[in-house]
């Protein structure tokens, strides 16, 4: 009997530690699925644009010339594509769209080492705004009933990351550079367009429904078979 | 070495003055607590205890401690000896801010001197800090302001906190100076939901605010338009095009405006209606503007979806419409200087320029024409206010135009007299004279009055009509006198109004109006009306007018009509109403149910089984609730067949109990409007079997109805026999012959059996088949019968049950066994009549008949 009690006993306290640490993980998520998706719409709109960073590092490195700026383009497989993402279930769009954001706020961080005194007040900007998406992301995430962290992203090409190390000569740091933002701003257009397609789309969103519609009893009929959905390359299941 | 000596030294004067300055500020004691905040309003104690060595010292004890509050002496009353070394004071309700309280001792008895000394703050809690809000002002930091509630009194920190659901913000603590806002150092992310909240600390508590949680993008005030710049067009000089460069938030979130403009020299503003404002843009039309003039404009911005705050005014900026055709003419005048040639004379035309909002732009020149006769024709351009030329005497007419360049303006006309010009005057007529100022820049003002040179009556007087004419009153109207009738100035009117046979009412009325309501007048009566316009020497009565006002005021009529309408329709209507109610009771009295033959059918056919009747239940005799059906049956008396094998029958029938109900049948039981309740059947089944060989056989009809519909009347059918008592039926006055036939044959007459429940009075009034029975059964006894009948209607109203079967018995016992068997017929009162039934006659029936609802074999 006694055992009986402090069996119960300790499952009602790991319970409540469970409700205590989810209520205190979604402080701030309170807006409704349809705006927490138009705020991510609309940031991804906004870092999609060059002018919010590329274009910056562009002037700011010299290299605003026809021919080096054909040179900046994007490395072959450092972000995930747009067809890739669009393969993705939201969970796993959210959990790629995250990994990456956090892979790139690191690349920033280098490029701001590689500027030196330099100062490029756009690179703090995307940072802020980077970090504010993943945080919608994790909101999403939770609103979707998982977590935006609990599993493995898609991954990408090895070695295609930003990689500025000290055997690279200055001018093709600076290349490398705008390379890598030149992807970042890619992967974001690819992203906002996903955005764009779970608003524009009902019947795609009900692959997981948003955590406030199975609050309200509804229970979605899954659509998709795991084995019928395309994978894209090394997409790990949910 | 000799630095360090030195340094000896100085550590030992050290030594020795810290110690020295310790014992001269070593107090003699100390108040507990030591620096105390209280809450304000509350009561506070404080405890001063003294040392042993100085109560040695200087011979006191805890009775010897007196207590000040910022120098002032706190009554005994308050304090409290403790112990001997200890005292204590309290204080109730402390609304100080600030109490220097001092623990003092008489030393020796007399000196006082202080033993220590405390500062009591007292303040209050903070509140809950409301109306957190905060403002993103653009390219800068986020600021959050609140209510921080009321004063404390005391030292608070204000917190501002704030997080994202993944990460959390350094707090922003506000200066003392400004405790109820705070600027964050971290540049706002749109798009991101936030959550902020205000934390609030004292030395008596702390407290929250109410967390809030917005997106940043939702609380921002723009940067105000700029570079704001103004444009007219030569197209339309009513317009003017802004345009203005959006602020760089417009990238990322969608503006609407307030644009507002005003005349330069005007000081208040004129808006442009929000909703044509509602979108994002860079210029603006402003329409309905006046030529020529010149206008100064601003602009604001925010979120287009209202959310955020307005940005501030962009710098003002002017512009001037493009210019118009001069919108009126220049007003001009001359000046005949004196000249020295009789021909000719030397005439100044004088004008003024036009104001701004005339001129409708810069006027180039004017042009002057001048015409004498209508065939000479003088045309100058001046770009001057004035023109002077010579003319003859004689009459000129001269035009003035001002041009801009856009167009010109219209024509002013100017008549200058011909030299001998001598104006006549006569009486009794209107001249309208006008005084023209001319200074020296031009003509001022006109000012014009009317006068007459000698005023008269007038010639005409007004013609008055009727406008309204009611029961009591009538509105007169009349049109003003022309002036050419006028002969001096209208001063008044009076109306004359009669009867034809009243006095005539005058009545004065000011020459300002044009009509008048003649009050208290009598109905139906006809008035004449004349009125007379006076000037001031004299009267001129107007052609009189007759009108008639009407016997009833209007509405009159139709307020007595309606009325008693309305009251007819509702009659008629409860009368309808009532009919609706009692359609079933109507019906019954006039429209009885026939039924129809052709949708009758046999439901069930139970000669073996004959129908069983509990009489002495009533239960079962009324169980179907129906008590308006009549059950007619009837028999063939056979007068040869001897009275007791009536009898015998009757004790055969008593022997049956009839178990049906409902959609039993019978044999020779004839049934019109019957209930439900089975026939009269055959005493027994072999008779049943002879019978059916040989008479009509009826059945009750189905309760349940055609496919199951419930019939509204229990109708009986029979089969589809072809005997002819199913004709004589059907057809009484068939019947009524042939029952005739057959009586003077010597055949016993068919006789009608009633059965009628008359527990409802409205089953009561089907006499006419009684009578039709009882002249079919017996018609040497018509007489007879009529009377009962007359009886039983009388009775109807009573008790009809008793008085049917009353009926009953001496129509059965006058029909079936003849006056000379009365005697027995009273013996079966309770059971009524059965006729016998002969074996041997195949076409005798077996007679029923109901008392108090149920059949009773006879």
């Amino acid at each position: 009997m006694r055992a009986r009690l402090t069996r119960r006993t300790l499952f009602s306290l790991v319970l409540g530690l469970l409700l205590l640490s989810t209520a205190a993980a979604m402080r701030g998520c309170m807006g409704p699925y349809q705006h927490l998706l138009s705020q991510l719409q609309r940031q991804a709109h906004l870092t999609e644009d060059t002018s919010s960073l590329l274009e910056p590092y562009i002037h700011l490195q010299g290299l605003n010339t026809p021919i080096l700026r054909g040179s900046c383009t994007e490395h072959p497989g450092a972000f995930p594509s747009k067809d890739a993402l669009r393969g993705l279930s939201k969970r796993s769009f959210l959990r790629t769209v995250n990994a990456t954001l956090d892979r790139v706020l690191k690349g920033l961080v280098a490029l701001q080492k590689q500027l030196l005194n330099n100062d490029l007040k756009e690179l703090e900007t995307a940072r802020q705004n980077i970090q504010g998406i993943r945080n919608n992301i994790h909101c999403m995430s939770w609103l979707l009933g998982g977590s935006s962290e609990t599993a493995e992203p898609m991954q990408t090409g090895p070695g295609s990351w930003l990689q500025l190390t000290s055997t690279l000569d200055v001018f093709q740091a600076k290349l490398e550079g705008c390379r890598f933002l030149r992807g970042y701003h890619r992967f974001m257009g690819s992203v906002g367009w996903v955005f764009r397609e779970w608003g524009e789309s009902p019947s795609r969103s009900r692959r997981h429904s948003p955590r406030w519609a199975l609050h309200k009893g509804v229970r979605r009929t899954r659509l998709f078979r795991r084995g019928k959905r395309p994978v894209p390359r090394g997409q790990l299941p949910w | 070495m000799l630095a360090l000596q030195i340094w000896l030294v100085k550590a030992l004067l050290i030594f020795l003055t810290t110690e020295s300055i310790g014992e001269l500020l070593d107090p003699c004691g100390h108040i507990d607590p030591e620096s105390p905040i209280i809450q304000r309003g509350s009561n506070f104690t404080a405890v001063c205890v003294l040392k042993e060595k100085c109560m040695d010292y200087f011979h006191v004890n805890a009775n010897y401690i007196i207590w000040k509050t910022n120098h002032l002496t706190v009554p005994k009353e308050q304090y409290t000896v403790i112990n001997r070394t200890a005292a204590s004071v309290t204080f109730t309700n402390v609304v100080s801010p600030n109490l220097q309280l001092t623990c003092n001792i008489l030393t020796f008895g007399q000196i006082e001197q202080n033993v220590y000394g405390i500062t009591v703050l007292s303040g209050f809690p903070p509140e809950k800090p409301k109306n957190l809000n905060c403002i993103v002002n653009e390219g800068r930091k986020m600021m959050c302001q609140w209510d921080p509630g009321r004063e404390t009194y005391l030292e608070t920190n204000f917190t501002l906190k704030s997080e994202w659901a993944t990460e959390k913000f350094d707090d922003c603590k506000t200066k003392p100076d400004t405790p109820n806002s705070c600027l964050v150092d971290y540049s706002p992310v749109y798009f991101v939901n936030i959550e902020v909240w205000v934390e609030a600390e004292n030395a008596l508590g702390n407290i929250t605010s109410d967390h809030i949680n917005f997106d940043p993008i939702d609380k921002v005030k723009p940067n105000p338009p700029r570079n704001l710049s103004v444009s007219n067009s030569e197209e339309l000089s009513s317009i003017l095009k802004l345009t203005w460069i959006n602020p760089s938030i417009n990238s990322v979130i969608r503006l609407k405006y307030n644009i507002l403009y005003r005349t330069k020299d005007a000081s208040t503003w004129s808006q442009i209606p929000p909703e044509d404002t509602a979108s994002t843009r860079s210029s603006f039309t402003v329409q309905d503007l006046k030529p020529f003039t010149e206008y100064v404009f601003r602009v604001r911005c925010m979120k287009e979806d209202g959310k955020g705050f307005w940005s501030e005014w962009s710098e003002d900026a002017s512009g001037i419409t493009y210019e118009d055709r001069p919108s009126k003419a220049p007003s001009f005048w001359y000046r005949i200087n004196p000249s020295h040639s009789h021909s000719y004379r030397s005439v100044q035309l004088i004008w003024k320029t036009l104001p701004p909002f005339e001129a409708n732009g810069k006027i180039l020149d004017y042009e002057v024409t001048l015409t004498r006769w209508k065939s000479y024709l003088q045309n100058y351009t001046v770009n001057d206010t004035k023109l002077t030329v010579n003319l003859t005497n004689d009459r000129y007419t001269a035009t003035l135009t001002a041009r801009n360049i856009v167009g010109k303006s219209d024509t002013s006309i100017l008549t200058i007299p011909a030299y001998d010009f001598q104006g006549k005057l006569m009486e009794s007529k209107c001249y309208l004279i006008t005084v023209t100022p001319v200074y020296a820049n031009g003509p001022g003002s006109p000012e014009s009055t009317k006068a007459y040179l000698k005023q008269a009556p007038p010639s005409k007087g007004p013609t008055v009509r009727t406008k309204k004419v009611g029961k009591n009153e009538a509105v007169l109207e009349w049109d003003q006198l022309p002036v050419d009738v006028q002969n001096g100035f209208i001063r008044n009117y009076t109306i004359f109004y009669r009867t034809i046979i009243g006095n005539e009412t005058a009545v004065n009325v000011d020459s300002s109006h044009t009509e008048y309501t003649l009050s208290s007048l009598t109905s139906d009566t006809l008035y004449m009306v004349r009125m007379t316009a006076y000037t001031d020497e004299g009267g001129k009565d107007g052609p009189e007018f007759t009108f008639t006002t009407p016997k009833f005021a209007q509405g009159e009529i139709e307020a007595i009509v309606v009325p008693v309408c309305l009251a007819f329709l509702l009659t008629t209507l409860l009368g309808v109403l009532f009919c609706f109610n009692k359609r079933d009771l109507i019906k019954k009295h006039i429209w009885p149910n026939v039924p129809d033959p052709s949708k009758s059918h046999i439901a069930q056919w139970s000669p073996h089984t004959p129908p069983r009747h509990n009489f002495n239940s009533k239960d079962q005799m009324y169980s179907d609730g129906n008590f308006t059906d009549v059950s007619v049956v009837e028999i063939e008396a056979n007068d040869k067949k001897p009275f007791p094998e009536d009898l015998k029958s009757l004790d055969l029938f008593k022997k049956e109990k009839i178990s049906t109900e409902g959609h039993s049948s019978g044999i020779g039981g004839s049934s019109c409007m019957s209930s439900s309740r089975p026939s009269i059947s055959s005493s027994d089944e072999n008779e049943s079997t002879q019978n059916t060989s040989s008479t009509v056989q009826y059945s009750t009809v189905v309760h349940s109805g055609y496919r199951h519909q419930v019939p509204s009347v229990q109708v009986f059918s029979r089969s589809e026999s072809t005997q002819p008592l199913l004709d004589s039926e059907e057809r009484p006055e068939d019947l009524q012959l042939v029952d005739n036939v057959d009586s003077s044959d010597g055949i016993l007459p068919r006789q009608q059996y009633f059965k009628q429940n008359c527990n409802q009075p409205e089953t009561c009034p089907d006499i006419s088949h009684f009578e039709r029975s009882k002249q079919v059964s017996s018609g040497n006894e018509e007489d007879f019968m009529r009377l009962k009948q007359q009886q039983i209607s009388n009775q109807n109203s009573q008790s009809c049950a008793s008085g049917q079967m009353k009926m009953f018995q001496e129509v059965s016992a006058a029909d079936a066994f003849g006056p000379g068997t009365e005697g027995q017929v009273e013996r079966f009162e309770t059971v009524g009549i059965e006729a016998a039934i002969d074996e041997g006659m195949p076409k005798s029936y077996l007679p029923q008949t109901v008392r108090q609802g149920g059949y009773m074999p006879q």
